[in-house]
């Protein structure tokens, strides 16, 4: 387990590093949002619009999981379906 | 002896009905009303409304499949079976969403500017443990042929698996160091959650609830109908 502290660690490092127009007393947190690195794409469309498609992402998750759900609830209902039929002889069987 | 082997469609269909229309008014207004701007939080805020009402979800979901165990192992009902075992998978169908959808958040708050996607939170180290022990429970099931030996013993283990929850979910978690609300050394819901987000919060908690019971009351139809052909209670 990385504890979650290296990542603060890091920060402080990188701002450290990349100071120059702060003075020695500038805490870490004076800039407020402290880069790590520098944003992936997927951050780029994530954190758009006030991290909106995170919502977003989370509703389609529990939207896919219900197709999923309901697509493996139809095999079911086919596979009860072909049985019935399999037991119910066709009108033509009876003659 | 077997009892209610068939759904009331009539209070099936209404319910169904309500709770389709109230998880749409949830969507509506967890997606347009104004939330107060909470720094990293943002918008992501609003996954309140989605993320947690699965955990509560998967807890209902246990609890109403624990309650079947029970009276499996009171009545030998194999009806009783049926259900408990559809409230335990839709309750897994739903903590596997919670999971992800905990997943996608923590990803784009708690390790943005990072490569991490998954980092041993304690919470949810334990909740995975939670889905595992359901898991388990499954798979325990296919291992018996006797039907009747499956009830019974499966039951035993369901309420296990059922009163695992709150130390998996509460308690321990509560207790160690972590970057999910409810942990030492962070806030609560109950301090910091504004009026208008709980307006749309517990209303969401009921509506996902309520999803569920349709979800359930749906595979418990074909799950009797499957038992009635084939004499099988597995779905």
């Amino acid at each position: 387990m990385k504890p979650l502290t290296k990542f603060v660690q890091d920060a402080a490092q990188t701002a450290q590093e990349s100071e120059t127009v702060s003075t020695a007393y500038d805490s870490l947190w004076t800039g407020g949002n402290v880069p790590t690195q520098a944003p992936s794409a997927l951050e780029q469309i994530m954190l758009a619009q006030d991290k909106l498609y995170v919502v977003l992402a989370v509703v389609l998750i529990i939207w896919f999981g219900i197709i999923f759900l309901t697509m493996r609830t139809d095999r079911h209902i086919s596979k009860l379906e072909r049985s019935v039929e399999d037991h119910i002889p066709d009108h033509s069987d009876d003659l | 002896m077997m009892s209610h082997a068939s759904v009331n469609l009539k209070n099936y269909h209404l319910i169904r009905n309500l709770v389709f229309g109230w998880v749409t008014i949830v969507l509506l207004a967890g997606f347009l009303l104004d939330i107060p701007k909470i720094n990293i939080l943002e918008h992501t805020a609003r996954n309140l409304y989605f993320h947690v009402p699965m955990w509560f979800t998967m807890m209902a979901a246990a609890f109403v499949s624990g309650y079947h165990s029970f009276k499996v192992l009171q009545t030998g009902d194999p009806v009783r079976d049926i259900r408990a075992l559809q409230a335990a998978r839709i309750g897994t169908f739903f903590g596997i969403l919670g999971l992800l959808t905990g997943i996608i958040w923590s990803k784009f708050t708690w390790y943005i500017g990072t490569d991490v996607w998954w980092n041993f939170d304690p919470r949810q180290i334990m909740v995975t443990f939670q889905l595992l022990i359901y898991g388990a429970y499954f798979v325990l099931r296919s291992t018996f042929d006797d039907p009747m030996k499956r009830a019974r013993i499966s039951a035993a283990y369901n309420l296990f698996a059922m009163s695992a929850i709150p130390f998996l979910l509460y308690v321990i978690p509560r207790q160690m160091e972590s970057l999910h609300p409810g942990a030492e050394g962070n806030p609560a819901f109950s301090e910091i959650t504004h009026p208008i987000m709980r307006m749309v919060f517990y209303p969401a908690i009921i509506g996902f609830i309520g999803l569920f019971w349709v979800l359930y009351t749906q595979r418990v139809r074909v799950a009797l109908m499957k038992y009635r052909i084939t004499q099988d209670s597995e779905l």
